[in-house]
């Protein structure tokens, strides 16, 4: 059974008639890097701050590795925050900033330096220790903020929208250095960015109007969520057409299989399509159906989104 | 300890941001070297119009009287303790050509002396005190001028003298003069430097809240809040900062005012001590400031606000007459003395002017000490419950 290091058990957060947050139940385990999805307003931001210690609940707990916050509100020392928007002191250097903020978190100056050192050395800033905010770019700014929220060295890391306004290079390095906190931390990752969560969380939560809507790792929720994989395979013969879809109708294809034919094409949409490619190929074969090119789109983690939280704009 | 790191990053931020550190410490020194360049290192010296158009008269003994001229000369033998002289006399033809110097301020006051003066003076000597009424001496002046009253006074005492003297006629009933303290042997320059000093402290409240103000704008409150750093922590090293900054500004007025010839009747630790107690209660009101404020622009406004209150109603403009709200042990406490400038100017007058010591004001600072412990808890108070409330 593996460590829990941040449990939310039925946190709701109200505002006035408002419900931001509803009843929402989450367990992150050690280690693992939890992408936290959802639409503007959809409540993330508010359950961070309940996460963290910013904001009290209307009802619900939170605990930090085992630790109920409203008890013992120092266990919320061992969750670092990395907000979305960059949050600097103007007057002091990158080095003094980390220092700092060390300090405050109870580390001694000498240990606080040593961290900040060693941060700055693993975020690429080491020749910009003594340099003050505004100096740097704002890739560097961002990479800063992240060695604020990691300078006393938490369990756990909130990460909100890390790769914001980054540059792909800086994306790139962040990206990285947030698969390598995996290995020693949990990490929990907010994002609109569906492709970062997909290609960095080992699970993920989708919430809107402060609900769970779904909750699984990337690869499951694709395969179960959305409007699935699609499968077109080039027809050489547009009179195979019918007797193609024919010889498919027999396959096991799971949820909302769709089979049609278009512009000489065999177009099959189904959650687990691109896992029966190799059955359908077979399939066609074995009918004595030639087949042209055969063109792939995966069913992707915007797809499940969608599909979960609709089209309509949010403010 | 948090609070002592909160004050290192407020003096190290402080450090680079030299230009607001530089004119919060000189803002009383710079104001200090003006009204020295104004009364001119010492008192003010009173430009005074005289249209002499007295004829002089014989007197009974044969001797001539020229009473317009000893005014003249009475006036100009008004001096300062330090001889600075008080008058300086311009003679001019007739009231007309007075008039405009008046008008422009560029005198205080406008003695005519009339034909007859003398023929009055003499007829009046020797005991002769039924004299036929001469035409009367005429003070003629702006009356919204302050400079008018002090230089009406003075040239009225030249003249009694004047008159007494040529009349030989005495007041049924002396007055004398009695200076309160050292208050007698004070320049001009040296009465304005209490009040200045007060500069140096109220100017706290803008660097105090606009520093507090700045954490809130910026965002790097969360990360305190996340940090779990007690309020007490993050207000106490800001406010130690801003008391460093305010004592170093009261010693270095101390300093020039020192180097332009004042002079403290008191000891001089005494008036720092003063000076740093109003300095707390200045940072405990700017903190008040801080909660009301979501950002630096704003605190800037609001701190207007009180600013004005101790500028204006503390006494160090001018001396108000009390609204009292009641008496505690014996003692009237006015609505003024709610501000801590009220304390702040009061003793200091005490210690620079008057030569009094600590225990002659024990009352100032026990009130500034009440106020800064008021002050400082509204402040955390309404801080905690408008910028660190985990409610939402």
């Amino acid at each position: 059974m593996p460590e829990i290091a941040l449990k939310i058990d039925r946190l709701t957060k109200c505002y006035g008639s408002l419900v931001a947050v509803h009843d929402l139940s989450l367990e992150i385990c050690a280690g693992e890097v939890f992408g936290f999805l959802g639409p503007n307003g959809a409540g993330k931001t508010t359950a961070i701050r309940m996460m963290c210690g910013l904001l009290k609940p209307n009802a619900g707990r939170v605990l930090v590795l085992g630790v109920d916050i409203a008890s013992d509100p120092s266990a919320c020392l061992r969750v670092g925050v990395c907000p979305q928007e960059i949050v600097l002191w103007s007057k002091l250097t990158c080095l003094e900033q980390l220092v700092y903020a060390g300090q405050l978190y109870g580390l001694s100056a000498a240990k606080a330096r040593s961290r900040a050192v060693g941060l700055l050395g693993d975020l690429d800033l080491a020749k910009k220790k003594d340099q003050l905010p505004q100096s740097l770019s704002g890739g560097m700014q961002r990479r800063l903020n992240l060695a604020l929220a990691l300078v006393h060295d938490p369990e756990t890391v909130v990460l909100d929208e890390p790769e914001a306004g980054l540059d792909p290079q800086s994306r790139v390095r962040v990206r990285e250095y947030i698969r390598s906190l995996a290995r020693r931390k949990t990490v929990v990752l907010t994002t609109h960015n569906m492709d970062e969560a997909d290609r960095v969380a080992d699970r993920v939560a989708i919430i809107d109007h402060g609900e769970l809507l779904a909750l699984g790792a990337p690869e499951d929720l694709k395969r179960s969520r959305g409007e699935g994989d699609v499968i077109e395979i080039g027809l050489k013969s547009p009179a195979d057409s019918d007797r193609a879809q024919m010889a498919l109708s027999s396959l096991a294809l799971a949820g909302r299989a769709e089979i049609h034919c278009a512009d000489g094409a065999l177009v099959v949409r189904a959650l687990n399509a691109v896992q029966l490619l190799p059955r359908i190929l077979e399939v066609l074969t074995a009918e004595g159906i030639p087949q042209g090119e055969v063109r792939l789109r995966e069913n992707t983690l915007e797809d499940v989104f969608i599909q979960l939280t609709g089209k309509r704009l949010r403010e | 300890m948090k609070l002592w790191v909160v004050f290192l990053k407020t003096l190290r931020e402080f450090r680079r941001d030299v230009l607001v550190l530089v004119l919060s410490v000189i803002f009383a020194p710079l104001f200090v070297v003006f009204y020295w360049a104004i009364t001119a290192g010492g008192s003010t010296t009173y430009a005074v119009l005289v249209a002499n158009q007295d004829q002089g008269a014989l007197q009974t003994d044969g001797s001539r009287l020229n009473g317009g001229s000893e005014v003249v000369g009475a006036i100009q033998k008004l001096v300062y303790a330090d001889g600075q002289a008080m008058m300086k006399v311009e003679m001019v033809a007739d009231r007309a050509a007075g008039e405009p110097r008046l008008k422009d301020h560029s005198a205080a006051l406008l003695l005519v002396i009339p034909a007859d003066f003398s023929r009055t003076l003499a007829s009046t000597g020797g005991g002769n005190a039924k004299s036929a009424a001469g035409s009367p001496v005429t003070f003629v002046g702006d009356l919204t001028n302050p400079a008018y009253a002090v230089a009406g006074i003075l040239v009225n005492a030249a003249l009694e003298e004047t008159i007494q003297a040529a009349t030989g006629q005495q007041r049924p009933v002396q007055v004398t003069e009695e200076a309160l303290g050292a208050s007698g042997a004070r320049t001009e320059f040296e009465n304005y430097v209490p009040g200045l000093l007060i500069f140096a402290v109220i100017m706290l409240i803008f660097l105090t809240a606009m520093t507090v103000a700045r954490e809130v704008e910026g965002g790097t409150l969360r990360r305190l809040q996340l940090a779990r750093l007690p309020a007490a922590d993050l207000l106490g090293g800001i406010s130690l900062a801003m008391l460093l900054i305010g004592v170093l500004s009261v010693v270095i007025t101390f300093g020039v005012a020192s180097l332009l010839g004042f002079h403290s009747q008191g000891p001089l630790w005494v008036a720092v001590l003063v000076g740093g107690m109003t300095c707390l209660s200045v940072i405990g009101a700017g903190l008040l400031v801080a909660a009301f404020s979501r950002s630096v622009a704003q605190a800037f406004v609001i701190a207007n606000f009180p600013l004005a209150l101790f500028m204006f109603f503390s006494g160090v403009i001018y001396p108000l007459k009390p609204l009292v709200l009641g008496t505690v042990a014996g003692r009237a406490i006015s609505l003024y003395d709610l501000l801590p400038a009220t304390h702040g100017v009061a003793a200091l007058n005490k210690v620079l002017v008057l030569g009094d010591g600590l225990g002659q004001v024990g009352y100032e600072l026990i009130s500034l000490l009440i106020l800064s412990a008021v002050y400082f808890a509204l402040g955390a108070f309404f801080f905690q419950r408008r910028h660190l409330n985990l409610g939402g």
